[in-house]
C-alpha cells in the first residue's frame, strides 16, 4: 500500500472529479467508461469516485467565522468523519466468501490498519464506531495505536446490564482522556448467506457462475437467506443517519471502521450515488477516506498522505491548525 | 521477553518444584520464602508456582495405550490446555486500574501476543476460550496467526438469534478447518469497581494507601462496587469446570486467552492452590502455560521454549508427534 507515492498525492485531488477505480483483488469495473469520462490510471488512490456531482469537492472549506476558535475545529462547525475499510482476513487469503463470519486478520491486514493509523494520526477522533466483527475493531484498535493525541479507545459494553456497569470508570481525568468505541451489527458487512464459507468453485458447483455473478453484482437480489446490497445499505443508511450524524452536528470528530458493503451503503448516501453507480464503487483497504461534515454537507477530501509521500493532501485549515497543536504537544 | 533463552529452558522443569516467581511490573512476593524452599533466580520463567505437589509435575507421561493412536493426542485421552494472559494494554502503560474496562494492547501488548503465538505454534489448538475484552482477543487472534496448523479462528456469535444466524458457515470443509472461538464475560478481568480507571496517587488520595493494598493482595474482601479475588475466581472457574472440562474430556485441545485474576483463579484449581499460595502467583504476561490433561488429571509442563531458545522444553510423546506431522505438511 505504500508504493506510487508522489503519484497518489497528485492524483488525490484530480480522482474526484474523474471516477477512477481502485484497483483490488475483485474485478474493477471501471464507472467512469459508462459515463462517459476518462480514467487515467491511479494506483492507491483509495477513493474510488462514481459521483456525478463535483462541486462539492474541490471548495476550499471556509474560514472560522471567529478567530478564537481556530485550535479546537469543533467550533468553527466542522468535523472531521474518516471511513476506514479493514485489510486483509483470512478468509480473504483463502479467496472464501466471508460476510458476516467474524474471520479475524491476516498479518497483512494488521500491517494494513497500521498503515491506516498513520495516515490519520493527524486528525482529531473524539467517537469510534465499528462493527461487532473482530476484524474491524481490530483494524480500530491498531490505527488508533498510531494517532498522536494519544487518548485511549474504550469499548463500550451494553449487552447486559451487568456489562454496562463492570465497564464503568470512575475518573473524570480518565474519561476526558478516552474515546468511546461503540459497537454496532448495523455496521457489519453484507451477510451473505448460504454463500458464507464457500469459495467460488464451490458457489459455482451449486449455484451456477451466473448466478453468483449476479448476487454479487446486482443491487437488490440477495443470495439465498442473505442480504443484497439494497438491504444491508437499508440497515447501514438508518444507523449512520441515527446515530452517527448527530454526532457530527454536534460537532463531534468520528471515525467509522467497518466493511467494503456497509462503507460503501454510507458513501452512497454521503455522495447521493445511484445504485448503478454503488455497485461499480471499490473501496480501498487500508486507506482512509476523509469527509468534512459542515453545514449539514458532507465534503469529500480524499485520502490523508501517508508518511512517505509529498505532502499534497489539502488539510482544512483547520485540521492543519489541530495538527501544528499536536506537533507542539506531542514528541 | 525473549532474553535469557537456555537459563529459561533449563529453569522450566526445575521451576515446578521450587516456587519461583516471574520478576513482574507489579512487586512479586517470593512464595517459596514463605514456605521455606530456596529460590534460584530464574526469570522468563512464564510460569510462577505458588504450589505444594510436586507429584503431579515431574512425572513423564506415560505412552499411549494403542501404538495406532500415536499421530492424533486425543485418541490416547490426553488434551492440550493452553493458558495466555494478554500483555501490554493502553492503561497498563498508564498505570491506571483497569479491571472490567476494555481498553485494547499497546504495540508492546501486540508483540507479547505474537510472541506468545510463536511459542505455541506447534501445539493443537480445537477450540478457543476469551474473555469479552479486546486486549484477550486480540491476544488469541494475533497468537494464533503465528500457529502452523493454519486452521482459521472464527468467533462464536450468540448475542441475538440474529447474530447467530448471520454467522453461519455452509461449507463443512470449511468448518473443518476453522477453530471456534468462544467469548465469555466469566473470563473477564476482575472486577475492581471504583478503583476503574484511577491512577495509584488517586486511588490513594481517595481511599487511602493500605486500604488500596488490602484490597489488591487480600483474597476476599472487594473494593467498593467490584469483586474480590475469591469472587472472580468463582465466576471464572465455575465457567471452567462447566464449559471447558468437557471440551479436555472429550479430547479437544483448548486454549483459554485471558486475564491475570482470571487465569490465577483456573490455575488455583488446576494446581489445587491455597487462597495465601494464589494471592502470591504472578502469571507472566505473553508466556503461555501449557497443562496436559489426562485421566482426569492436570498435568503442568511449564511453557513452550520460544523459537530462539535452546529447546529443553519437554513436550509429550504425542506432542512431538503432532510437531512431527506439522512439519510434514506445512511449508
Amino acid at each position: 500500500m505504500a508504493t506510487s507515492t508522489s503519484q497518489h498525492a497528485l492524483s488525490s485531488i484530480k480522482l474526484l472529479s474523474t471516477g477512477c477505480l481502485h484497483p483490488d483483488k475483485r474485478n474493477c469495473r471501471v464507472l467512469s467508461v459508462s459515463v462517459g469520462r476518462r480514467c487515467p490510471s491511479a494506483r492507491n488512490l483509495g477513493l474510488l469516485c462514481a459521483s456525478n456531482s463535483q462541486s462539492s469537492v474541490i471548495e476550499p472549506v471556509q474560514l472560522p467565522r471567529s478567530p478564537k476558535s481556530g485550535v479546537t475545529p469543533k467550533k468553527s462547525g466542522e468535523s472531521a468523519l474518516i471511513l476506514i475499510r479493514h485489510g486483509e482476513s483470512l478468509w480473504n487469503e483463502k479467496n472464501l466468501f466471508t460476510g458476516c463470519v467474524d474471520v479475524p486478520l491476516t498479518p497483512k491486514g494488521v500491517d494494513e490498519a497500521i498503515e491506516a493509523g498513520k495516515r490519520i494520526c493527524n486528525i482529531p477522533v473524539d467517537v469510534i464506531y465499528t462493527s461487532s466483527l473482530i476484524r474491524a475493531q481490530m483494524t480500530a484498535m491498531l490505527a488508533m495505536m498510531q494517532h498522536r493525541r494519544k487518548k485511549v479507545p474504550i469499548i463500550l459494553h451494553n449487552e447486559s446490564e451487568q456489562a454496562h456497569m463492570w465497564s464503568q470508570i470512575y475518573s473524570e481525568e480518565t474519561k476526558k482522556q478516552s474515546i468511546p468505541v461503540i459497537t454496532a451489527w448495523q455496521l457489519n458487512e453484507r451477510m451473505y448467506g448460504e454463500l458464507q464459507g464457500l469459495n467460488k468453485q464451490e458457489t459455482a458447483d451449486r449455484f451456477g457462475k451466473e448466478q453468483v455473478h449476479e448476487w454479487r453484482r446486482s443491487y437488490d437480489i440477495p443470495p439465498p437467506n442473505g442480504e443484497s446490497l439494497e438491504m444491508c445499505a437499508e440497515r447501514a443508511v438508518a444507523y449512520f443517519k441515527d446515530q452517527i450524524i448527530p454526532k457530527l452536528v454536534d460537532g463531534k470528530h468520528v471515525m467509522i471502521a467497518a466493511h467494503g458493503n456497509s462503507l460503501r451503503s454510507i458513501i452512497m448516501h454521503l455522495d447521493k450515488l445511484t445504485s448503478q453507480e454503488v455497485i461499480s464503487l471499490e473501496l480501498s483497504t487500508g486507506i482512509p477516506m476523509l469527509y468534512i461534515f459542515k453545514e449539514g454537507k458532507f465534503i469529500r477530501r480524499g485520502s490523508p498522505a501517508g508518511p512517505s509521500e509529498a505532502g499534497v493532501y489539502a488539510y482544512t485549515k483547520n485540521l492543519a491548525q489541530y495538527r501544528q497543536k499536536l506537533d507542539g504537544i506531542v514528541q
